[in-house]
């Protein structure tokens, strides 16, 4: 049924090209292909040997890395479920005792969630979002280091953690009060919720940087509104990773606190509620299982469309289901609380948003099946992979819109229908589309074709073992059986189907098996592979195979619009052709409408990630082994980390502008004011942002829903603590307005002096923070102290962040690296401090609102 | 860009509402604003109705505004402007269908 | 009769879109038409049956919550791991057992749950849903077991090592009948 060949019968006509039809630039005169490959990979490519697997920075070795690795993890994952299915066989299971079982399937589902689905679509995401846009890196290159080297560590700390006996054993949701120290009191809960804020660094540098390349670095004259329709599913996660993450972040930080310094957050005796940390992990959760599902997606529509040669159906309807998506399953996450005593009306508010979400998912399937129907579909073994995603994925979402329905949920919430359901979801919706993702862009990745046959078998046995593990579930669901039990002695009628489950798990895992087997067979020994061998339109298969390090030795254009322009473009025709400077330089182009804007210099190897991720490594580890007083060195080599960052980043002369195409010179970016590391700065902030605003939702739910409320009187009310804050925000106010004058005297001696000031008034502001912070009523009395005492670090924490930019912008006056085009930190520092004076001056008005009323 | 923001207006108030209806709900439950009657209904029914209704008619607002003309753009603004006053209607229509604090 | 109603109506869709698959991959034809797949299909195909059945459920959901009415109040309270029920005993006054709730058949009743340490969650699947007890909250949950019998019961949610044996049992009694034996069950400091 399947073929092995290369595509070879049709070409893609696309109907709607993927560049401003209007916009023209000249091409640049021809040159030799490979001394311009000579010329590129020498600025390029990783250095030699093993310094280059720790200085790498370049973004497909980045990318390819996070994909690996994560499917080792998913390997580990796989192992304990199959250790799960083993126990579960027989209903007097005696394979693991039952404390073992709790870490295994907690670390399953957390493995599966943290180590494995986010990181196999950041990497991903890392490898082909500059290839599939244009571009020759992502805009961060130092940020995806930094990001592989916290994901690794944590990872491999939370794995670890599983062979010393010490591996979490609460339930991946790690409800309190079983996480809190009382029922928790080993280093268990520590290990989870200190490892995956750990390795969420790594989600949130992914997700910026994200964000920042699709608007930003895409080629020239590539409208938003035409670039591929995988630019849209991952600008949409990458957004919905800036805005969901937060939560779970701020949620682990408050549990560690309470935890380690006793501060009851969650504790309903002292005005805590447990409660609250439902809400913050799923307003996490929900939105994380779209987060999952809308790359799974844009792989679908990247591949279903030249599978069936055609072009996709609704491009239009399909980017507005995203952004619906995108919205909706923000409105979505109480509906894994509906056993929890919320009134109906609530219930029913989620409810509805739950089966409204299925709207735009639906429109997606049916633009899929119609894109299907409109051309002739040819079965490679991607599309088997596609085929596997619709039946599966169509029954988990079906099985979603039951459960989204309230009286079945009370009925089926936390049995094993559930799990069905899950697994139907995160299997259909992003393992399946993933794995014809790999096989899809293979040949990218090693330049070589696969062998034949092993794919097809991995492909029937994953199906086979799936649907036979999953599908009985639903029945020993409704049988009653709950989840995260070890034995149920009692039940015999659950015997049969659980041990059918356990023996259809273990045909799976062959079948996973045999699809590593076959990638890393195709990876050595498969042969080459000719130029775009799927005869894709998209620009990821404009260059040879095996991708080189520097993507395109002439971005594309106008006149380079598809595949079809691999040559003139490895001939140099397209823009800025070679790397005539040395530098590693890409395009930064005008948000919307994809104009060329100016010229980025991107990072080069260098150990800064490696030593930074330690860095922050070592604040994990001494929290973790729970020497609090060696912490802030961690925190202080951190800042020390983060400092070299800014050192090498700058220049102390103006450059000749960039000669990009005939009739186009573009400044390069130190020369420029709208940088990409502005708009990151912005991106960034719409996450803190969201850290802060879910902060306040933890104070505005703790006041009106917890039971030990109102608090005890405060003795915050004093003369010196109102005129420290009073004072604060006007340090604040002053460094807002230095840091904008800065800037504009940087060619005048007065704008280091402007600096300086700025400096001077975030250190006088943050000292007094801390007079505010002295008279702080006792934080482990009462939740409300413990909030006053997290607004009071997040005002301290951005401060710190502050100064550090303004401490930047002066040296940056002091060495030089100014003049009248040259802006250096200023514009970044002004965001800065403006939110953290807004923030603070929030904080002010809630804690003052909080002793009036 | 500025069109991006304007297909993403509906969404937004989507969001806007749907916060604030949730939180009219759980501060009422917890305030006992169901037991203060007025105008034949109680101040919690009054503030959630008065707040769907609001939207509803900002959403209308936002419909009643759609530019003219053609393009992929202005597509995506009406399918925006449509999704937020969908969202809104079907999410919470609750309010005026089942009982608030049981 | 949601779940049967459901099931059938899942099974119809997957069939259909199935379908739908099968002959999209069969048809060779280039006929695009977007307002048939996404607006037809997509949209209003979806949506009907969504509305539908999210109206259907509301009302089924309200007709399940505890009112305040005068349905007969027992108590459930969880704690690692064992269930402490409070119940009329045979002379009328509230007697406390461990692990087996008494309760007259075929009226409904509300368990008010409560949690002494951690969270769980109180489920008789035979009896229908279930709701989590929580440390700080009391939840009221409206329950009914139409005919006399044993009815087995579990901790839904996840509590700890002693999650899987977290099991009790509801005895419903025949109301005109005699009020069952509890003694075996009876915490002796709180016998009346």
């Amino acid at each position: 049924m399947t073929v092995t060949r290369p595509m070879g019968d049709r070409d893609i006509a696309p109907n709607e090209p993927m560049f401003d039809p209007r916009a023209d630039i000249a091409p640049n005169d021809t040159r030799r292909a490979l001394s311009l490959h000579r010329e590129l990979d020498r600025t390029w490519r990783d250095e030699p040997g093993w310094r280059g697997f720790f200085t790498s920075v370049n973004h497909g070795t980045i990318g390819l890395r996070f994909m690996v690795t994560s499917f080792v993890f998913f390997a580990i994952g796989g192992v304990l479920a199959m250790m799960i299915r083993a126990q579960l066989a027989t209903r007097q299971g005696a394979f693991l005792d039952v404390d073992l079982y709790n870490q295994i399937f907690t670390m399953h589902g957390s493995i599966m969630m943290f180590l494995f689905a986010i990181p196999m679509l950041e990497g991903l995401a890392l490898w082909l979002l500059p290839k599939i846009l244009g571009a020759r890196d992502m805009a961060f290159p130092r940020l995806s280091a930094l990001g592989y080297w916290c994901y690794l560590f944590g990872g491999t700390v939370i794995v670890g953690s599983l062979l010393f006996g010490l591996a979490p054993d609460d339930g991946w949701f790690m409800y309190t009060p079983l996480s809190d120290r009382t029922h928790s009191p080993g280093v268990n809960a520590d290990v989870w919720l200190l490892g995956v804020t750990f390795v969420e660094i790594s989600a949130m540098a992914a997700a910026v940087e994200i964000t920042v390349t699709i608007l930003r670095c895409r080629a020239a004259h590539m409208p938003l509104t035409r670039m591929p329709l995988m630019g849209w599913y991952l600008l949409g996660t990458a957004v919905m990773m800036l805005v969901g993450f937060p939560p779970l972040i701020l949620g682990s930080i408050l549990l560690e606190v309470q935890r380690a310094f006793d501060w009851p957050f969650f504790d309903v005796a002292r005005g805590g509620d447990p409660l609250l940390w439902q809400h913050l992990f799923w307003l996490f959760g929900h939105p994380e299982v779209y987060i999952i599902f809308l790359p799974a997606a844009g792989a679908l529509s990247t591949i279903i469309p030249i599978m069936a040669r055609t072009t996709i159906l609704g491009y239009g309807a399909i980017v507005a289901a995203i952004a619906g998506l995108v919205f909706l399953s923000f409105g979505l996450w109480v509906h894994h609380m509906f056993t929890v005593g919320i009134p109906h009306m609530a219930l029913a508010f989620f409810s509805a948003a739950s089966a409204l979400v299925a709207v735009p998912t639906a429109v997606q399937v049916f633009a899929w099946i119609g894109t299907m129907w409109d051309g002739k579909v040819s079965f490679r073994l991607p599309m088997l992979y596609v085929m596997g995603f619709f039946i599966t994925f169509v029954m988990g979402g079906l099985t979603g819109v039951m459960l989204a329905m309230v009286p079945f949920n009370w009925q089926a919430h936390d049995t094993a229908f559930v799990t069905a359901h899950l697994h139907y979801v995160l299997v259909g919706g992003f393992v399946f589309p993933m794995l014809a993702a790999v096989s899809y862009w293979m040949p990218l990745i090693c330049g070589r074709w696969r062998v034949r046959g092993l794919g097809e078998s991995a492909f029937w046995l994953i199906l086979i073992g799936f649907h036979g593990t999953f599908f009985l579930m639903h029945l020993t669901g409704l049988l009653g059986m709950p989840r995260r039990i070890a034995v149920y002695p009692n039940n015999p009628e659950w015997e049969w189907l659980n041990l059918i489950s356990s023996i259809f798990g273990m045909i799976m895992s062959a079948g996973f098996a045999l699809f590593a087997f076959d990638v890393i067979m195709q990876w050595m020994f498969g042969r080459r592979s000719r130029r775009n061998p799927w005869r894709a339109p998209t620009l990821d298969w404009a260059m040879p195979l095996p991708a080189p390090s520097y993507n395109f030795a002439s971005l594309p254009g106008p006149r380079q619009a598809d595949a079809s322009a691999l040559l003139p473009l490895a001939r140099g025709e397209g823009l800025l052709p070679g790397a005539p400077r040395g530098f590693r330089e890409t395009l930064v182009v005008e948000a919307g409408t994809g104009r060329p804007d100016h010229v980025a210099v991107l990072a080069t190897s260098t150990w800064l990630p490696l030593l930074t991720s330690a860095a922050i490594g070592s604040f994990f580890a001494a929290m973790l082994v729970g020497l609090y007083w060696l912490a802030p060195l961690g925190m202080v080599l951190t800042l020390i980390a983060a400092w070299k960052w800014g050192a090498i980043m700058g220049t102390d002369r103006d450059h000749a502008p960039a000669a990009v195409a005939p009739g186009l010179t573009l400044p390069l970016h130190w020369q420029t004011r709208n940088t990409l590391a502005r708009t990151g700065a912005i991106a960034l902030l719409l996450a803190d942002g969201t850290l802060y605003a879910a902060l306040l939702f933890g104070v505005g739910f703790l006041s009106v829903v917890a039971p030990a409320w109102p608090a005890p009187p405060s003795t915050l009310v004093s003369l010196p603590v109102i005129a420290a804050a009073a004072l604060a925000l006007a340090a604040m106010a002053l460094g807002l307005l230095a840091s904008h004058r800065a800037e504009a005297q940087r060619s005048h001696a007065s704008g280091a002096a402007w600096a300086g000031l700025g400096l001077a008034a975030a250190l006088v502001a943050l000292v007094a923070l801390a007079v505010v912070g002295l008279g702080l009523d006792d934080p482990r009395r009462h939740a409300r102290d413990a909030l006053r005492g997290a607004i009071l670090g997040f005002a301290v924490f951005h401060g710190v962040i502050a100064a550090m930019l303004a401490l930047r912008s002066l040296r940056d006056a002091q060495t030089g690296r100014l003049s009248e085009v040259r802006r250096g930190a200023a514009p970044i520092w002004q965001m800065f401090q403006a939110f953290w004076l807004t923030t603070t001056a929030v904080s002010v008005a809630l804690i003052a609102a909080q002793e009036v009323l | 860009m500025g069109w991006l923001w304007r297909a993403l207006a509906g969404p937004i108030l989507w969001a806007a509402m749907f916060s604030l209806v949730y939180a009219l709900h759980g501060a009422g439950c917890n305030l006992g604003w169901q037991g203060r009657p007025v105008l034949g209904t109680d101040w919690h029914h009054m503030a959630m109705w008065l707040a769907w209704g609001a939207g509803l008619a900002a959403h209308g607002l936002i419909l009643w505004l759609l530019p003219q003309g053609t393009g992929r753009p202005r597509q995506l603004i009406v399918l925006g402007a449509w999704i937020g006053l969908v969202s809104t209607l079907v999410t919470l229509f609750p309010v005026i269908a089942t009982s608030t604090c049981l | 009769m949601l779940w049967w109603a459901m099931l059938i109506g899942s099974g119809l869709i997957t069939a259909l879109v199935l379908g739908l698959l099968t002959a999209a991959v069969r048809n060779n034809g280039a006929r695009r038409s977007e307002r048939g797949w996404i607006w037809g299909w997509g949209l209003g195909f979806t949506g009907a049956v969504l509305v539908v059945l999210l109206g259907f459920s509301l009302w089924i959901g309200e007709r399940m919550l505890a009112r305040g009415d005068d349905a007969l109040r027992v108590g459930a309270h969880a704690a690692q791991w064992e269930w402490r029920f409070t119940q009329p005993g045979p002379d009328g006054l509230p007697v406390q057992t461990v692990d087996t709730l008494y309760i007259p058949a075929g009226e409904s009743f509300d368990v008010e749950i409560t949690a002494q340490d951690v969270i769980h969650s109180f489920w008789v699947p035979q009896l229908g849903g279930k709701m989590d007890a929580i440390p700080g909250h009391q939840n009221l949950h409206r329950l009914r077991a139409d005919t006399p019998g044993i009815y087995e019961g579990l901790c839904a949610e996840f509590c700890g090592i002693g999650h899987s044996f977290m099991r009790f049992t509801v005895v419903a009694y025949d109301p005109t009948g005699p009020i069952p034996d509890m003694s075996a069950d009876l915490i002796p400091e709180t016998r009346p």
